[in-house]
């Protein structure tokens, strides 16, 4: 049965405190760099020797 | 800038005297080497002779010796000794004088080097690779550095044995487990360079023998020199897990992790020196393959380090309500020197630790080879990321240990120092690593090389380099007005010594990280799987041995 005063819920979003979402992104953006500057180099080497 | 609640832990007078007394010669190298760095990179750019019948590569050989040997040692030693008087208790008198002791030999043989440089009886560079000879005198110097560095490292090792046997099942304190660690892999690294230097190079110098065995020389030096870079760095690590989050206001992410990364650096450090040597005839691809993949390994506890540290900084701006993705930044006190100079360094070892990772890959070595890219690495890992975070430790400890303060006139200096550096390393390193990619030789005073379309294009990544080497030395400038403020004219007050804390105290680290029989063991059965049987090689298809030169 619809009881309409249900639906109209705050949506206030609290954050967990504990969240380690940005470190997440910082390894993977650190992991990325890691992996952009080692292809680099290797393809100067495919194209020098 | 210290905390009021809790009442400030001093190091002891005496221990910090101690202290002190590597402080004052490592600053003294650090003015010598960086004055010396300066000019070669004038001389490089092709705009300036040197004057007096100074020679290139004297000054590249003090440079590295008095940089990366003395200067480095000196500070290590030095914070290591306090930082286990800190946190295990002021050493006994026996340990301490130990390590005066140690001190003084150090010194007596940084000084007989030094000379023997200066008077150019030994401009054979900071690897000293035969068959280069420099004058015996130069050998026994480094000799009594080491011998020195071992009787440090003594008195670090009685003060961890004291403090376990008085907490018996405890953990050791976490600074106290880091420095011991660094210590262990420093004696244990240092037996290859000794043994180049006592059994090889001392004896030939002296006329004794008359030829040497160059590639087992270069390998017992590189059995030494990789882990040296480790000794170097980890340090730095016991700032960045340990003092960092206290001086931010947070917590070290996990106790146990940091300690399980240094056990992976003593164990994946040492077996690894043929990545200096892919290049060198008379190892067997298969073993440099191996040591190739040992090196890899080190990977793991850096990366280990990098989600650590992302982990205390998120935590800490989460606590105090940052939200997003990145809002965690804001909320870190980007104000405080001690802070951001060390900060600077976590970040400028991000490219370093990828140009490793080049380095290291075998094949791929051939690009960088003796090449300034490999110059320019090493200027963003020891010479940004780890002398960086040892200005920043000085902010602190420097007043600390002579009871004063650091005040916020010194702090905003300290801050510009830190970003000026920043600046010219970017100039000088960027261009290093560029020019490298084209192919420019390391080790190599100005040259035209008779016209060549190549080397040409070389220059102008050579003047960006002077004007790196520039601004870093006005960056030194600052560091030892900094230095002598705090060590001798700021104001007396009391300056905290920040250690942290464990987020999760009831967490206890596990005591088989302690047990030292069982790493020990497993370092020495990995170094003789990586290097006994290319020795075996080595010694058994030995050439003659090469005559001594002295090129200069």
């Amino acid at each position: 049965m619809a009881q309409p005063g249900l639906d109209k819920r705050t949506q206030t979003k609290v954050e967990d405190q504990s969240s380690l979402k940005g470190t997440l992104a910082s390894v993977f953006l650190l992991g990325f760099f890691l992996i952009i500057t080692w292809v680099g180099v290797f393809l100067l080497f495919v194209n020098r020797f | 800038m210290s905390s009021f609640t809790e009442k400030i832990k001093k190091v002891d007078p005496r221990d910090a005297k101690l202290g002190m007394a590597h402080f004052y010669v490592a600053f003294i190298g650090l003015f010598i080497g960086g004055m010396a760095g300066l000019l070669q990179t004038l001389v490089r750019s092709g705009q300036y002779t040197l004057p007096a019948g100074i020679g290139y590569y004297q000054l590249l050989t003090l440079h590295g010796v008095v940089l990366a040997l003395v200067m480095t040692t000196y500070f290590i030693m030095g914070f290591q000794l306090v930082a286990v008087s800190r946190t295990a208790g002021t050493l006994s008198n026996k340990q301490r004088t130990t390590a005066w002791i140690g001190f003084w030999l150090m010194t007596i043989g940084t000084v007989m080097a030094a000379v023997m440089i200066l008077l150019n009886e030994a401009s054979v560079l900071y690897t000293f690779y035969a068959p280069l000879q420099a004058h015996a005198l130069f050998y026994v110097g480094l000799t009594l550095v080491i011998a020195g560095s071992w009787l440090g490292s003594a008195a670090i090792i009685m003060a961890y044995v004291a403090w376990r046997k008085q907490n018996p099942g405890q953990p050791s304190p976490l600074l106290t487990f880091m420095a011991l660690v660094n210590t262990l892999m420093w004696v244990v690294a240092t037996i290859g360079v000794a043994s180049t230097v006592l059994f090889q190079l001392l004896p030939w110098s002296l006329g004794i023998v008359e030829r040497v065995d160059v590639a087992v020389s270069r390998t017992l030096f590189w059995y030494f020199g990789h882990p040296l870079v480790y000794f170097w760095l980890l340090p730095a690590y016991m700032a960045w897990y340990v003092v960092v989050p206290k001086i931010i206001g947070g917590k070290i992410f996990s106790d146990s992790l940091a300690r399980l990364s240094f056990i992976l650096f003593l164990l994946f450090s040492i077996p690894v020196g043929f990545h200096h040597q892919l290049m060198e005839p008379g190892i067997d691809a298969a073993w440099k393959f191996l040591q190739v993949v040992l090196t890899f390994l080190v990977i793991i506890p850096s990366l280990m380090t990098a989600f650590s540290l992302f982990a205390t900084f998120e935590t800490f701006g989460r606590s105090k309500g940052a939200t997003g993705l990145f809002g965690w930044l804001k909320e870190l006190p980007w104000g405080d020197a001690r802070f951001l100079i060390p900060f600077i360094g976590m970040l400028s070892f991000i490219p370093g630790g990828a140009g490793g990772i080049i380095n290291a890959s075998n094949q791929m070595n051939q690009v960088v080879h003796n090449t300034i890219w490999v110059t320019g690495h090493f200027h963003l890992t020891v010479a940004t990321a780890v002398i960086l975070t040892f200005f920043g430790i000085s902010y602190w400890l420097i007043p600390h240990l002579t009871g004063r303060t650091l005040t916020k006139a010194m702090n905003k200096l300290a801050i510009l120092q830190g970003v000026l550096w920043a600046i010219g390393m970017t100039f000088m390193s960027g261009a290093m690593h560029a020019a490298g990619l084209l192919g420019a030789p390391r080790r190599s005073a100005f040259s035209e090389y008779g016209g060549a379309a190549q080397a040409a294009e070389w220059i102008p990544y050579q003047i960006a380099q002077a004007v790196g080497g520039s601004i870093l030395f006005i960056a030194i400038i600052l560091v030892l007005y900094i230095f002598i403020n705090l060590a001798f004219f700021a104001p007396k007050g009391e300056e905290e010594f920040p250690v942290g804390e464990a987020a999760n105290l009831a967490e206890k680290a596990p005591m088989v990280l302690e047990n030292w029989k069982l790493w020990l063991g497993i370092v020495v059965l990995l170094i003789a799987f990586a290097y006994t049987i290319p020795f075996i090689d080595l010694i058994e298809n030995a050439p003659i041995g090469s005559k001594g030169y002295k090129l200069w």
